[in-house]
């Protein structure tokens, strides 16, 4: 723990500029350069609100902020994990070189998601403005919620990175997995009345609670819009269970870090 | 004091490469059967101490574990077994391209593969200038990466090693770096860090000109064990009338 802290000082400086350079290195060679980072969510947005209102003809309250919500949580959430498989293998270049922790990859790109994700929420407050949604000091209740965002997807990061280097297709076999959560996340659809209509509500709690990204997304969506009180004490125990992943995913790359190198 | 005199010292090193390739879930499952593993040792149980201050050339042929070597002592590796002892000298491995981003420009790798490097910003802006005077690269400095020639490229990645120095330098045969100009201008660069008395290099070569006008000692691999340690001019007339 100890060394873990001494490290992430030690590499913060190198973690922010790689991710600034990243992030720059994405957009350097399009015309619109860093008006990408806006129009990219912004046209996704108006894409899912056409499928929802005109193809399938209802929706939810305020509903392009309900979707976004959903779909920038979600990108931050799945695209952190996906990125990790293979995040050793691409790079190689700075891993057979040089020491450095090999989180600090996933910290660099989870900060490059941040970002994304920070950008997408602007989104979410204008539609919010649009919609004219009443909101409370509840909004505060976005910073525990992204709290348990964070240390989930790191544990779940770690884990994923760790056995990316040695077993091929796991990319594969997460990216199948993923989208099958996706679709459980409630992204387009609010978990309460769809799946609580069909099946009752006991799966809801179930779903909600079994899924770390459909709590988070439906806590932000309850803050954020409709202006009631998250499920804290589910929210409380997935923080508890990401620092677990945490450790344990940190304990392992320490410990295997330096036969990465051999594997390439 | 012990432990001021020597920079490197290695004990009774072992580095192994099991068959570690990269697996299918489904040879994953295989392999739960059967377990027969390939180990492959590079690194045969090798202990040797570098002093302070003095330039080691290794020799060997291909594959005698000189590079793996190398990577150890910058930790890129573990060892298997024995230990290495760095002394908390700050080490880099002089090599090429240390995590270039190709859409970048220039001057912002440099930035990064100094922050690698473990310097703080303010100190990689100071010494920018002599970076980018030393690698010749003039216009091309504000330009992206991977527009550069073989050349530059390795020019650009000599020069941040070479001008933010730290206190063991490990070079991995990249003396060999540009056009004859630039090869020279290296030789002498690299001359001249290793003249800092505070300063341990580690070689790794073929060239036995380069190595005979830069190390004081010469370590001869064999297959992953130590031939030969001692002065360069003992042990260099050996090697070389081993391989020829």
């Amino acid at each position: 723990m100890r060394r873990f802290l001494a490290d992430i000082k030690k590499y913060r400086e190198y973690a922010i500029y790689s991710a600034k350079s990243g992030l720059k290195a994405e957009v350097a060679d399009s015309h619109l350069s860093w008006l990408w980072w806006i129009l990219d969510p912004l046209l996704f947005m108006l894409v899912y609100s056409f499928v929802a209102i005109i193809v399938f003809g209802k929706g939810e309250k305020y509903f392009a902020a309900f979707v976004f919500i959903g779909l920038s949580s979600w990108r931050f959430f799945s695209g952190s994990i996906k990125q990790s498989v293979r995040l050793v293998s691409k790079n190689s270049s700075i891993v057979s070189k040089i020491y450095m922790p090999k989180y600090i990859l996933i910290i660099i790109q989870m900060l490059i998601n941040a970002f994304k994700m920070c950008i997408s929420f602007s989104l979410v407050l204008g539609a919010m403005v649009l919609y004219l949604v009443p909101v409370s000091y509840r909004l505060v209740y976005i910073i525990p919620c992204m709290l348990v965002l964070f240390v989930v997807t790191f544990g779940f990061s770690c884990i994923a990175l760790h056995f990316g280097v040695y077993v091929d297709d796991l990319s594969n076999l997460i990216n199948v997995f993923l989208q099958l959560v996706f679709y459980l996340s409630g992204i387009f659809y609010s978990i309460e009345t769809r799946v609580g209509k069909a099946l009752g509500a006991g799966y809801v709690t179930l779903l909600l609670r079994c899924n770390p990204a459909a709590l988070v997304i439906d806590s932000l969506r309850k803050c954020m819009l409709y202006n009631t009180e998250p499920d804290f004490l589910a929210l409380g125990l997935w923080l508890i269970v990401g620092c677990i992943f945490s450790a344990i995913g940190i304990r392992l790359i320490y410990k295997n870090e330096n036969s990465y190198v051999k594997v390439m | 004091m012990e432990d001021k005199k020597y920079a490197i010292e290695v004990k009774d090193l072992r580095i192994r490469y099991r068959c570690l390739n990269k697996m299918s879930i489904k040879q994953s499952l295989f392999k739960l059967k059967k377990s027969n593993m390939e180990i492959f040792e590079a690194v045969r149980g090798i202990s040797f101490k570098v002093p302070k201050g003095e330039i080691m050339g290794i020799v060997g042929k291909n594959g005698s574990g000189k590079s793996t070597l190398l990577r150890a002592i910058a930790g890129i590796f573990a060892p298997d077994e024995g230990s290495i002892d760095l002394h908390g000298h700050t080490v880099s491995l002089l090599s090429i391209g240390v995590g270039f981003q190709k859409k970048l420009t220039g001057r912002e790798n440099i930035l990064l593969s100094g922050m690698l490097l473990g310097f703080s910003e303010e100190e990689i802006r100071e010494r920018m200038p002599e970076i980018i005077e030393f690698s010749e690269l003039g216009k091309f400095i504000d330009r992206p990466v991977r527009t550069y020639s073989s050349g530059m490229h390795s020019k650009l990645a000599f020069s941040i090693t070479a001008i933010l120095e730290t206190e063991i330098m490990l070079v991995d045969e990249v003396l060999s770096v540009g056009d004859a100009k630039f090869k020279k201008k290296s030789f002498k660069k690299m001359k001249q860090l290793i003249n800092d008395k505070d300063r341990t290099v580690v070689i790794v070569s073929h060239n036995g000109d380069t190595l005979r006008k830069l190390c004081d000692t010469i370590l001869w691999l064999h297959d992953g064990v130590i031939k030969m340690q001692g002065s360069t001019k003992e042990v260099l007339p050996l090697y070389e009338e081993f391989m020829s």
